[in-house]
């Protein structure tokens, strides 16, 4: 078959062969099996319905790969389109079924990364990331666009708040909530003031090096975890807090490989530690909030981790309140179409993910929707914004502040919005790289 | 007959574009291989040798019939996909050509609450539409256990069987009529009759039956009416266990003679599955050695028919000789049935015990009860000669369902599972497991059954059987075939129904088992 | 202990169930690792194997949930007990993880 010759393994033919050797077992896990209990979960392939994008091609390619068919070169862009939500490898029998029984689970996630970066290592680079990840590099804090990134102005968002600096607990302010959605920041350092949790900022914090450990930029990842364990390690952290679900998956997944046993931080999610503090009365919520909401499932909290139970249980505890739930499973295939890079490089992907999340809620007739992903917030509320009846998109920890009684209103105000006003922010669509000068 | 392969810079790729839109067409290697192979065993080692030349991702069924006009002008074969799901290899192009992908085309029409159907296009899954006719308390209750990754499209194309179609019907009862693009370009609706909301009708000849299950060689569906039904109040299920298999085969014949309505199905696991089964599966392995058959009941419906209906049936099953196995187990099983799959690791080596990662065949034969016996006896015996002989094969067991619409005493979709490792196949053990798969077929065939039940006989092993187990009917399907399809571009070379063109045209097996093409 | 921590990702020590089965969760079944040398398990921090299992059950309520508004079981037709049809029916609930 003429269309058919033979792929021609240039400079990458080595890299590629060393990752077919390593991939090799995985991919016929699932080549094996080829049924696709994946496809209707993946929030991307709901979408382009396009099998290029589904599970199944991901490591049926290593396979074709294996045989000599094509290399990392024809099927790189196909592997920009995941979220990396967890949905697939979790639906996937081979981990519901029998992944705890084998000790083998499909690992779609982490093949997804792995073939994103040989990608980059075969010098396969995709021209919006790559410029999202030198900038990263540049200014050690994630470019989120529409407002100025500095690292000097990593602390701003805590402005006349008076907050320490070291101590045992850390609270990691991803770059987002730092930046640009400051409301969330704020919001959850003052609960914890409130609820008399001690912890203190990082000297100087920088990216977690979580998106380009997803994109494919291996040792930018690492060195920026490498400066953030040496920061937390001078100042003594032995606990560190996250408010953002993809830095809590940085911290738990990519640093232990990492630094191995000697990584002995105690890494806890702010939805679980604020679950508790209302359990044990240490926050209580004094201020009613006569609104209708639901709750969107963060991937990365839901599927990856398995949190959903704090998010719902802190919701239900506050006053005035009517929640209307979907459940966690169902939302298995919901997404909001922001990670892992999709954002940057498909942002007309990520919005029509985001339009139909949004969508979903406002048939259930509420009046927002509740959400415990920074990330997610900006695309959903920018869609959430253009719903015939618009919906706002407020963060769990907005919400709690309000029920508490503070103030966590963001210091740019006109894109953090008032803690339950949400944000209804413009286009700040994250796709053009040019705005990133 | 086979047109030569498009190159990447054809013309023809142009005219397709201009058809479909730039987003439509792909004619890139990933996207061209990614969509050869279904979970149907596959000779992985010539992937290359089936990969289709081109991949169209049409959005209407204007694109899909111009694609089909196009496709007669030149000669180019055309093979309709919808989710790849296939235990048959009804998708998988044996003649490269164009792969119609239908998954884009999955928007609800319209659901119709008083006429009580729903219209949906092909590329729309199951789970996913129960989702929304949720919000209306109906459902559409097609459940083979790909129910959440296979597509309506597909369920027409195979003319599929349904968990609980002893309760509810299978996919041919439950979808009412469609609109196909026929294999020269012309858009027709069919059904029963010319309503497309009727059940039933003795107008002109049964076309819905003629169109459905011909596994893509017919046409292209683009839209499908199907039945609506309420939303069951009550889900009951009860697993019973035997100290043998002739118990539990008593019992099943016992337990599907009931009458009940609302039974939905009955399935008989033998002595090898419940011996595959203690391997991984958490209801299986703490189970005593005497649990050696089971037998696994459900029903649907209203309370007030399902709750008297479950003792009679808890009844039966004891008297027959069946011991309850309990809320948990018969719950959590059954809920798994709906996603049903044999993952890799079940493999085993019979010599080491080590674990590989196996393919799944699933053979689907319909047998009728008095020879499910022999015919279990059989297949086991030839199961056993191949993992011998070529070391990557194994038995997994079998199941034995209920088969027919509301009639689900007098035959049974007869599955035996195999397990193939992939990874070590060759010509030589591939040739092996054809011949392995043809002495199956043969079993069924000998016994007065029908070597598939819902997946379609165009497997290579079974293809060869599909004209004896026709006989004269194989005749008339190639009159028709020649009639509607006079150019043979729809899925050329299925079913043999390259004869229908030329009598003594090759099998489309037998270039690739030597190893040219 | 709330948050996650490396040091605790290790699972307990396997009891053996049978030839071919051990535990190391408690109704967490596993395969012998014995079993494994040509198809490599891999490093299953604890957290993971107890989503793994928790969504499984929580996968099957859900399947419950979507064919039918309730489940009606054995156990619960056998409650009422003065009904003849189902004397002596064993319900053998078996503990399985
Ligand atoms: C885990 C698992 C469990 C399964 N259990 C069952 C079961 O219980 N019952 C059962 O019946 N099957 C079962 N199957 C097999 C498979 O799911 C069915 O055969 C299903 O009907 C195939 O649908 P699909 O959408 O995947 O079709 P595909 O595999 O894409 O196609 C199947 C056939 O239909 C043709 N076709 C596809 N779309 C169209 C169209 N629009 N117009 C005309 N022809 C078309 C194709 O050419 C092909 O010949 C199972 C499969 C798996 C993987
Ligand atoms: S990722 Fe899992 S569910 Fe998807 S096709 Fe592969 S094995 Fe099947």
């Amino acid at each position: 078959m003429t269309a058919d010759a033979p792929y021609d393994p240039t400079s990458d033919g080595e890299l590629q062969q060393e990752f077919v050797e390593q991939w090799r077992n995985a991919a016929y896990g699932c080549f094996s099996s080829g049924h696709k209990f994946c496809r209707e979960v993946c929030p991307v392939m709901q979408v382009t319905r396009n099998e290029n994008h589904t599970p199944t091609a991901f490591h049926a390619n290593v396979v074709a790969m294996e045989q000599g068919a094509y290399g990392i070169a024809d099927v790189a862009e196909d592997y920009v389109h995941c979220t990396q939500c967890g949905a697939c490898e979790l639906r996937c029998p081979n981990t519901l079924f029998t992944g705890d029984f084998y000790r083998n689970r499909t690992q779609t996630v982490k093949l997804v990364k792995a073939m994103r970066a040989l990608a980059v290592d075969s010098g396969v680079e995709q021209p919006h990331w790559k410029r999202w990840i030198e900038a990263t590099v540049d200014r050690r804090n994630e470019p989120v666009l529409e407002v100025p990134v500095e690292q000097e102005r990593v602390r701003d968002w805590a402005e006349g708040l008076d907050l320490a600096t070291g101590g045992e607990t850390v609270l990691f302010v991803d770059c987002e909530a730092a930046f640009f959605r400051t409301s969330v920041a704020r919001s959850t350092a003052q609960v914890l003031n409130a609820a008399g949790v001690e912890f203190g900022l990082m000297r100087e914090q920088w990216c977690c090096g979580g998106p380009a450990s997803e994109m494919g930029y291996t040792a930018h990842a690492r060195n920026f975890a490498e400066h953030n364990v040496a920061d937390w390690r001078a100042i003594g952290a032995r606990r560190i807090i996250t408010l953002d679900p993809h830095d809590y998956i940085t911290f738990t997944e990519d640093y232990p490989t990492y630094f191995g046993a000697a990584y002995d931080f105690e890494i806890l999610h702010i939805t679980e530690l604020v679950a508790d503090l209302v359990r044990d009365g240490k926050l209580t919520f004094t201020q009613p909030i006569e609104r209708v909401v639901t709750y969107h499932d963060p991937c990365r909290l839901n599927k990856r981790k398995g949190i959903h139970e704090s998010p719902r249980e802190i919701l239900r505890a506050i006053p005035g309140l009517t929640f209307k739930d979907v459940d966690h499973v169902t939302q298995w295939s919901y997404c909001s179409g922001a990670g892992a890079g999709l954002a940057i490089e498909k942002p007309e992907i990520t919005a029509e993910i985001s339009r139909r999340r949004v969508t979903q809620a406002a048939d259930l007739g509420v009046d927002a929707l509740v959400s415990a992903c920074v990330w997610s917030e900006r695309p959903l509320s920018e869609q959430g914004a253009k719903l015939e009846q618009p919906l706002d998109v407020i963060d769990l920890m907005e919400l709690v502040a309000q029920a508490a009684g503070v103030d966590g209103r963001g210091v740019t105000a006109v894109r953090s919005g008032g803690a339950v006003a949400g944000v209804r922010g413009g286009e700040a669509s994250r796709g053009a790289p040019e705005a990133l000068a | 007959m086979t047109a030569p392969p498009i190159a990447q810079s054809d013309p023809f790729l142009d005219e397709l574009r201009s058809i479909l839109g730039p987003d439509g067409v792909r004619a890139d290697k990933p996207a061209r291989w990614n969509r050869t192979r279904v979970p149907a065993p596959f000779p992985v080692h010539r992937w290359a040798d089936y990969a289709p030349d081109v991949v169209v991702l049409p959005r209407t069924a204007q694109e899909i019939a111009g694609v089909v006009r196009l496709a007669n002008r030149h000669g180019i074969p055309v093979v309709p996909r919808a989710g790849a799901t296939g235990l048959n290899d009804g998708a998988v192009p044996l003649r490269r050509g164009i792969i119609v992908d239908v998954k884009r085309m999955n928007q609800i029409r319209e659901i119709d609450l008083v006429d009580r159907t729903v219209t949906v296009g092909p590329g729309i899954n199951m789970l996913k539409l129960n989702e929304e006719l949720r919000k209306h308390g109906v459902m559409f209750p097609d459940d083979p256990a790909s129910y959440p990754c296979s597509l309506v499209g597909g369920r027409i194309g195979t003319s599929g069987w349904s968990l609980i179609g002893g309760r509810y019907g299978h996919t041919r009862d439950l979808v009412i009529s469609f609109e196909i693009v026929l294999p020269t370009g012309e858009i027709i609706r069919v059904g029963d009759g010319g309503g497309r909301k009727i059940r039933k009708s003795s107008t002109g000849y049964q076309l819905k039956h003629l169109f459905m299950g011909h596994q893509g060689t017919l046409g292209i569906v683009t839209e499908a009416t199907l039945e609506l039904v309420p939303r069951p109040e009550v889900e009951f299920a009860a697993f019973f266990h035997y100290p043998s298999f002739q118990a539990a085969y008593e019992s099943t014949g016992a337990l599907t003679k009931s009458g009940l309505a609302t039974l939905a199905g009955v399935v008989l696991f033998d002595e090898w599955k419940l011996r595959y089964l203690r391997r991984d599966d958490e209801a299986y392995i703490p189970q005593a050695e005497n649990v050696r058959a089971v037998v696994a009941t459900a029903m649907y419906g209203t309370r007030d028919e399902v709750k008297p209906a479950a003792r009679r049936l808890v009844r039966t099953a004891r008297e027959s000789g069946g011991t309850y196995l309990g809320d948990e187990v018969s719950q959590g099983d059954w809920a798994a049935r709906h996603d049903r799959y044999a993952t890799p690791l079940h493999g085993r080596l019979r010599t080491t015990g080590q674990v590989v990662p196996m393919s799944w065949h699933c053979e689907d034969a319909a047998i009728n009860y008095s020879a499910l016996p022999q015919v279990m006896e059989e297949w086991h015996a030839i199961a056993d000669r191949i993992i011998d002989r070529y070391g990557i094969f194994d038995d997994w067991g079998m199941f034995f369902y209920t088969n027919a619409a509301h009639k689900p005493w007098g035959d049974y979709l007869v599955e035996i599972d195999i397990g193939i490792w992939e990874q070590k196949l060759d010509d030589v053990n591939w040739a092996g497991w054809v011949e392995a798969k043809h002495d199956i077929a043969a079993v069924a065939l000998k016994y007065g059954g029908s070597i598939t039940a819902c997946h379609g006989a165009t497997r290579e092993g079974d293809a060869e059987l599909a004209a004896e187990e026709m006989g004269g009917g194989f005749e008339v399907m190639k009159a028709i075939k020649r009639v509607l399809d006079p150019n043979n571009i729809m899925n050329p070379g299925k079913y043999e129904l390259d004869t229908a063109y030329d009598p003594n045209a090759p099998s489309p097996f037998s270039g690739r088992r030597t190893g040219g093409n | 202990m709330l948050g996650f921590l490396l040091s605790r990702q290790r699972p307990p020590e396997a009891r053996r169930i049978n030839d071919d089965v051990i535990m190391r969760f408690d109704h967490v079944y596993e395969v012998a690792p014995g079993k494994m040398d040509l198809f490599p398990q891999q490093d299953i921090p604890a957290w993971d194997t107890l989503r793994i299992v928790a969504s499984r059950w929580d996968h099957l309520a859900w399947m419950h949930d979507h064919w039918a508004d309730s489940v009606l079981g054995v156990e619960e037709l056998e409650s009422e007990a003065d009904d003849p049809d189902l004397d002596g029916i064993q319900a053998s609930g078996v503990p399985s993880g």
